[in-house]
């Protein structure tokens, strides 16, 4: 039970996520830089930014919206996506409890953020965040389809077992999922899936700075900001690690392992650096479009090409 | 067994009895049916707690003369009221009760206007009749006892204007016609087996008049339980009639009996082929999809969760086609969750209604200032039905998806088809949560309207169901793996174990711990910072008018051609089985009048062509 609790809280829970999520924010704001010829910010700006939030800045609360909501549904997020962590780490670094979930339970886990972030958009009763709050909802509508069938994909290809750690087991014991045809289609299609998840260019569109000021956020500030920032943070580091466990046969814990299991993630989050720096923002309806028709037939294109043995 | 027969009769009769008291003492009458309600609630848990067993009439009376004589006046009569008391019936007369008891207790205030006549009678009758059906082995007895309930249903809508007394004849057709279907259904089984008990019964379906049998009995489950395409009377019910009828009986009563009926055909009396699997899995999912999709652009927020109790319904028929234990026992949990979150989230409707007199999402808006309990039991049964865990709904959906994915393993054309199940079912819980966004967006968050700055919380006997309900949402989530499954619907569907790794318990806990540490770290670090302001809008200013409303979230589907096809066709109730059954009722009808003309020699010509048909049939 107290492992458990320490699981949770601090390794490979809340504090591991985070601090390794804040680094591959400062990686990813890094690179971002670099490629519009700037020179970046310094390696701790992440956790100043986090500190500035919850220590300095006053917190204010909407006059007309739901404050308790409001200020509860941070939290909720930050909840889903630990959990989620958790439940995604703990076969990846090989860790043996009785405390798991498989993927249908980190799956829905995933979807938690997104929702709170809905809930506490509304809940501002800012017409711009309720203009955020819809277009993240669409945009979980299109994409929740797309990210299920690559994780049926997934299944098939292991035999209808659908906990993490013997999905890595399959891989390490054969070969990693991405050297087939199929598990190239299916990684196209999950990181994009996982593009729209983290709501990076081109699917930033519940956020989109220019024309809805951060949209569902428009109205946060102060430490519960800090919390959004906290939960963007951890969906960073473990959606990469989730794509890992699934088509990369997860990490080694021993030796150069270690190495690889760091440029593993460094890779996929990588990928997802240089697909937001190089594309503009869709329209929503583009982006339905996108998932619903072009992701959803590229799944089932490999999907079949799995059920033939490839 | 004396309590089976109390528990039929003593509703039944209280209810006529109080249909001769006068309307005049209706909350005497409430009160009356309570304890009515409360008693046969606990002659259930009697009869939960005691053995399964098998009974007809004769051990019932024996003893008492009076009875005995009375049913004696009809010859044979033991043979046909006979009682099946197994694990699957008694947890449903439990869960009857359970649900008649706390609906009960919210419309004690929310029927005081008396919006239907005669309303505690037909709540009592219903009550005693479920409790009949469920009970009743032989199917006679168990049609006659369904067919009242149909009349009872009828009743409990007010019929005030036009669209309710069509809504309300309209239900009573569909009812009607599918009980109907089930005699036909009935008469082939005894045809086929030449027995009427549903325990004893078990038919391969491998010929078209066992299919037959099937499809017909099917047929009156589909349409008691509202599953696509006999589904159309229930959001149309939803709307017009009064929250709590609602509640009672499409949301929680006619899921409970539609799908212990299922329960009883797919599991026991039949034995499915490939294809009745596959047609089973393919009204799941339609279901699922089309009534979710039409949810999504409801304005009525009533109609709204009308279309949202046929969609949830697709997911236990998915439970009970794939036909393993898993399966079934999913379909099963989910059944009781449906009706925990469905019943509950119609009652809160009712309690929006009754505070505010308002029936569209867009002239509500911040209701959750001045109704806070009602807020909170609303979002909770919103997290259970869009599957967010560690809620109940959740747990449900998590075994019929593994049941699922376990169901791929095997050879058949439905087997193969695993995949197309699980996303559809993954994306009806997805579009089921953007729906919820929008009622719960709409009524509860946005800007406060001034209009109902000066609004109360409803009495406690209403907002006590709600809350009732809402724990039990949390309870069963919370305690799903370790204590719910296993108890309660392990001894129903056999005892399996779970494919997928999930402690509902544990994550729970760590659940409310996320969230006390949560409120500390705002109590430590900002409680003095705290500020309240109007919100920004890019430096505009804030006027009654602006605003997003959420009933236009979801308008961008509309642009999509096949999307926009689908609205309009459902729109002209092109899937609606009743008004197509009844263009062509009609059609054929003006057809036949065509020779009514008036005309004499026309008639003598009909008579005499008629006689030489009789003629030649009889030659």
């Amino acid at each position: 039970m107290a492992i458990n609790v320490f699981y949770f809280l601090v390794f490979p829970g809340l504090l591991f996520t985070a601090i390794a999520g804040a680094f591959l924010s400062w990686f990813d704001r890094k690179i971002t830089a670099r490629v519009q010829f700037r020179k970046g910010p310094p390696v701790f700006q992440p956790f100043y930014d986090f500190f500035k939030l919850l220590l300095v800045k006053e917190t204010i609360l909407p006059k007309y919206g739901s404050p308790v909501i409001f200020l509860l549904a941070p939290v909720f997020a930050v909840f889903g996506a630990v959990m989620a962590g958790v439940f995604i780490l703990l076969p990846l670094l090989n860790i043996t409890t009785g405390f798991r979930g498989d993927l249908i339970v980190i799956f829905y886990l995933l979807t938690i953020p997104s929702f709170s972030y809905i809930i506490g958009a509304l809940a501002s009763g800012n017409p711009l965040a309720a203009v955020g709050g819809s277009r993240e909802m669409k945009l979980i509508m299109s994409y929740e389809l797309t990210f299920l069938l690559v994780i049926a994909g997934i299944i098939m290809k292991c035999g209808q077992h659908f906990d993490l750690s013997s999905i890595i087991q399959v891989q390490q014991a054969g070969s990693p999922f991405i050297g087939s045809i199929s598990g190239v289609l299916l990684f196209i299609v999950a990181i994009f899936c996982i593009q729209a998840k983290l709501a990076l260019v081109p699917f930033d569109m519940p956020e989109a700075e220019a024309e809805i000021t951060e949209g569902i956020f428009i109205e946060y500030s102060g430490a519960a900001y800090a919390l959004i920032k906290l939960a963007k943070y951890i969906m960073f580091f473990i959606l990469p690690a989730f794509l890992v466990a699934l088509f990369m046969n997860g990490f080694r814990i021993e030796g150069t392992g270690i190495l690889w299991a760091v440029l593993k993630i460094f890779a996929v989050v990588l990928i997802m650096t240089l697909i937001r720096n190089t594309n503009p923002r869709v329209k929503i309806k583009q982006a339905i479009r996108f998932f619903a028709i072009w992701m959803n037939l590229v799944a089932i294109v490999a999907i079949i090409i799995i059920a033939f043995g490839y | 067994m004396k309590e089976i027969i109390t528990i039929i009769s003593l509703p039944v009769f209280a209810g006529l009895l109080l249909f001769f008291l006068p309307e005049k003492f209706r909350t005497f009458k409430g009160i009356l049916a309570i304890m009515v309600v409360a008693v046969s609630g606990y002659l259930t848990i009697v009869i939960y707690s005691s053995a399964n067993h098998f009974c007809s009439l004769n051990e019932l009376s024996s003893g008492q003369s009076g009875l005995n004589t009375g049913f004696g006046l009809i010859h044979d009569m033991g043979r046909y009221i006979t009682f099946n008391c197994d694990n699957l019936s008694k947890l449903i007369v439990v869960s009857v009760s359970i649900f008649s008891f706390l609906i009960l207790l919210y419309s004690l205030v929310y029927s005081k206007d008396g919006r239907v006549r005669n309303y505690y009678t037909y709540f009592l009758i219903t009550l005693g009749c479920s409790y009949g059906a469920i009970l009743s082995d032989n199917l006679l007895l168990f049609i006659t006892f369904w067919g009242i309930l149909g009349i009872t249903l009828y009743k409990l809508i007010q019929s005030y204007d036009e669209e309710s007394s069509a809504t309300a004849k309209k239900t009573l057709i569909l009812i009607g016609a599918s009980d109907s279907i089930m005699i036909i259904g009935i008469a082939i089984l005894w045809k086929i087996t030449g027995s009427l008990s549903m325990g004893g019964i078990s038919v391969h379906t491998s010929n078209i008049l066992s299919v037959v049998a099937f499809l017909a009995l099917l047929t009156g489950s589909f349409t008691k339980a509202g599953a696509f395409p006999m589904h159309t009377w229930v959001p149309d019910y939803a709307q017009y009639a009064p929250a709590s009828s609602t509640a009672y009986l499409p949301a929680s009563l006619d899921k409970l009996l539609g799908i212990y009926f299922l329960a009883r055909i797919t599991t026991g009396m039949f034995i499915l082929n490939e294809w009745l699997t596959l047609l089973l899995l393919s009204l799941g999912v339609i279901s699922i999809i089309t009534a979710v999709l039409m949810a999504l652009v409801q304005h009525n927020y009533k109609r709204l969760l009308g279309f949202h109790a046929v969609s949830q319904v697709g997911y236990m028929i998915l439970g009970f086609g794939l036909g393993s234990m898993i399966g079934v026992a999913a379909g099963l949990f989910h059944m009781i969750n449906n009706a925990l979150y469905k019943s509950g989230l119609f009652l809160s409707a009712g309690s929006v209604e009754y505070r505010t007199k308002k029936q569209d999402i867009d002239d509500l808006g911040g209701l959750s200032k001045v109704m806070p309990l009602t807020f909170l039991a609303t979002l909770i049964f919103a997290m259970s039905i869009s599957g967010i865990p560690p809620f109940n709904g959740f747990a449900s959906k998590w075994m019929i998806y593994q049941g699922i994915i376990d169901f791929g393993k095997g050879t058949m054309i439905a087997n193969k088809l695993w995949v197309v199940w699980l996303g559809l079912a993954v994306l009806g819980s997805a579009l089921t949560l953007a729906s919820f966004v929008k009622l719960i967006g709409g009524i509860f968050l946005g800007r406060q309207r001034k209009e109902f700055e000066g609004l109360r919380e409803v009495p406690f006997l209403m907002w006590l169901p709600m809350i009732l309900l809402a724990a039990c949402c949390i309870f069963l989530g919370v305690f799903a793996t370790d204590y719910i499954v296993p108890k309660l619907f392990m001894p129903v569907s056999g005892a399996f174990q779970f494919q997928g790794l999930w402690n509902s318990s544990f994550v729970s806990l760590l659940v409310l711990i996320s969230i006390i540490l949560g409120i500390l770290l705002y109590l430590a670090f900002s409680l003095k910072r705290f500020r309240t302001e109007d919100s920004f809008i890019g430096g505009e200013k804030i006027h009654d008018q602006t605003g997003y409303s959420t009933t236009e979230f979801y308008k961008t589907l509309g642009e999509f051609r096949m999307f926009s096809w689908f609205f309009r066709k459902a729109g002209e109730g092109s899937f609606d089985i009743y008004d197509q059954t009844k263009k062509y009722v009609l059609r054929l009808s003006h057809q036949l009048s065509e020779a009514h003309n008036g005309v004499l020699p026309a008639y003598i010509i009909w008579v005499f062509a008629g006689l030489i048909i009789m003629l030649l049939i009889m030659i």
